[in-house]
């Protein structure tokens, strides 16, 4: 036994944390929800629910449906709205002492800028996680991220109304998600979020209809894990700019799986709702992990994956 | 109502869980800090154990409070309730609550009238209870498909509520819907502050609402709905409300509700 004791303290794309893991936007709600399970200073970072311009009231039901070891989801960015949040959401979040990262969303350029300005101006906020990934928008969300041209052209825009860290939560539906992430480099983001859900759906045979509304559906939990492991691997190796990995982080090995494969941070979404702890299990096993490992930080094991 | 309960999320033991009816369980657990905030109307939320392979926990109702110990009564619908039913005295299981708003029970209505549609009666029970303590008139109006699958006559009969039994098959009771029996009370009963409370199947609930308006008797509905996390934050279980200003918003059930005035809930 040595008697190392880890720290987990980090910076990332700018972010100072505690610790590296970070709940993912839209499991999370405004942090308020989860205050009877976890103390919020314990996290690494707060990722709210995506923000748009003005309240969205998000899509019909059914919004979600069960499927083998994942979830789809379909909501349809339903949110109170930048204006709703920095009056009645983000004043709470200012008691604690945690980075806030508020993650933004739209349809139209205008939008993301409109809101990225609004937040660049509020008091509280640590960086902004740009959504370009929702899969559940008929326009704006993910088209933006499966274009690198596009990509090149919003991440360019909201980079110029802020000086805030500039997260780019990427989608995993793409071709080549590195052409994607180096475009988001390329015009200026200080880290990306990788991934964000996978499109799926899943159909009731009896009446022939989608279990869900809006058809298909974002696919998130441990059935995602591996592409999510994958993507982070090929985005490690295609830009130099710091990764959060994330999708189907259930516990402390899976983030130590995400760190090998070249994540400097991860975050926990889907988790969230099985196990309100889920977040801090995740500190916890990440720090047993070096702990055991005789490592005093995670740093030497961002992107330590042992190729054969 | 909206109520700021602090909630749980407990480990514990099933003490029993056995067959109350066809297709329905009634499992039982020691949870004192769910069992000490409970309200009518209140849900938790059940993570199914481990080497199911299933992902999501499930909600029910919590049926009733005796001392530390609460009940859930559950109907066997799909892979969630079958792994459920499986479960013996001391497996353990997880529990978080309690969850969800409770129903608006003063003035003291007189009768209060709790409609339940098959495993719908379940969310009525600690209401049911609750209106008793507080020495209200209730009378209790009970659905079901038949004889076999009828629950909880006889626990609302010992807590001195009048009950009515409606069968689709007619094998006990009123042969047909329960939401008949329903018209057919206020019209034969004295109606002096009439409630309705309700709870059961979509078509139920919206006959229900539609009795309700007609005869200008307030209700309220116990919703129930998918669920991802029953924290509201998952935003997956909403339901369409109509808005005061005229437009609608979709509310979540595990947080605003499950219980909604009948007549903003958009079908």
């Amino acid at each position: 036994m040595n008697n190392i004791q880890p720290s987990l303290e980090i910076d990332v794309a700018g972010i100072r944390m505690k610790n590296p893991v970070m709940t993912a936007s839209g499991t999370f709600g405004y942090g308020s929800e989860y205050v009877d399970f976890i103390d919020l200073n314990k996290l690494g970072a707060v990722v709210v629910k995506g923000i748009t311009s003005v309240p969205w009231a998000g899509n019909s039901m059914p919004r979600i449906f069960e499927t083998p070891s994942g979830m789809l989801n379909a909501i349809g960015l339903q949110n109170v709205g930048v204006d709703g949040f920095i009056d009645k959401k983000l004043p709470y979040l200012r008691n604690f002492d945690v980075p806030v990262i508020v993650n933004i969303c739209g349809e139209q350029v205008g939008e993301y800028l409109e809101v990225t300005e609004k937040l660049d101006a509020a008091d509280g906020v640590a960086a902004i996680e740009l959504n370009i990934s929702c899969p559940n928008l008929h326009c704006g969300g993910m088209s933006f991220g499966v274009d690198p041209k596009l990509t090149d052209e919003l991440v360019k825009g909201v980079r110029g109304k802020t000086t805030l860290p500039l997260l780019v939560k990427l989608s995993p539906n793409v071709t080549d998600i590195t052409v994607i992430a180096r475009a988001a480099e390329g015009a200026g983001a200080d880290g990306l979020s990788v991934i964000n859900t996978a499109l799926g759906m899943a159909i009731d045979i009896n009446t022939r209809r989608p279990q869900l509304a809006n058809v298909t559906g974002g696919l998130s939990g441990p059935a995602i894990k591996p592409i999510a492991l994958r993507m982070v691997w090929q985005v490690y190796n295609a830009v130099s700019i710091p990764i959060i990995g994330m999708g189907g982080i259930m516990n402390g090995e899976d983030a130590i799986e995400f760190c090998i494969a070249g994540a400097a941070a991860v975050a926990v979404g889907t988790a969230n709702f099985i196990n309100p702890r889920a977040s801090l299990d995740v500190v916890e096993g990440i720090t047993e992990y070096l702990e055991r490992h005789g490592m005093r930080s995670i740093e030497k094991l961002v992107g330590s994956l042992e190729v054969p | 109502m909206l109520v700021p309960t602090k909630k749980f999320d407990l480990p514990t033991e099933v003490i029993s869980n056995e067959l109350v009816a066809e297709n329905h369980y009634l499992l039982r657990c020691s949870c004192p800090e769910i069992a000490a905030g409970a309200l009518p109307g209140q849900f938790i939320h059940v993570l199914i154990p481990q080497g199911s392979g299933l992902l999501l926990r499930r909600p029910f109702t919590i049926y009733t409070v005796e001392g530390d110990e609460i009940t859930m009564l559950y109907q066997l619908i799909g892979e969630g309730t079958n792994v459920l039913s499986s479960l013996k005295r001391s497996d353990s299981i997880r529990v978080l609550g309690p969850l969800g708003n409770t129903f608006e029970i003063s003035p003291a209505p007189d009768p209060a009238v709790i409609v339940g549609g098959g495993a719908g009666i379940a969310s009525l029970m600690l209401l049911a209870a609750a209106l008793r303590e507080n020495g209200a008139h209730a009378l209790g109006l009970v659905g079901s498909m038949n004889s076999a699958r009828l629950l909880s006559v006889e626990d609302l009969e010992a807590i001195g509520i009048e009950t009515y039994i409606a069968t689709d098959d007619g094998s006990v009771g009123h042969h047909g819907f329960v939401t008949e029996l329903l018209m057919e009370i206020l019209e034969t009963h004295e109606m002096k502050n009439p409630q309705i409370y309700a709870c059961g199947p979509d078509g139920m609930l919206r006959v229900v609402t539609k009795i309700a308006l007609d005869y200008r008797i307030p209700a309220q509905l116990a919703m129930e709905n998918r669920m991802g996390c029953a924290l509201g934050v998952c935003l997956g279980c909403v339901c369409k409300v109509r808005m005061p200003s005229g437009g609608f918003e979709y509310q979540r059930v595990c947080t605003e509700g499950p219980v909604f005035n009948a007549e903003d809930i958009i079908w």
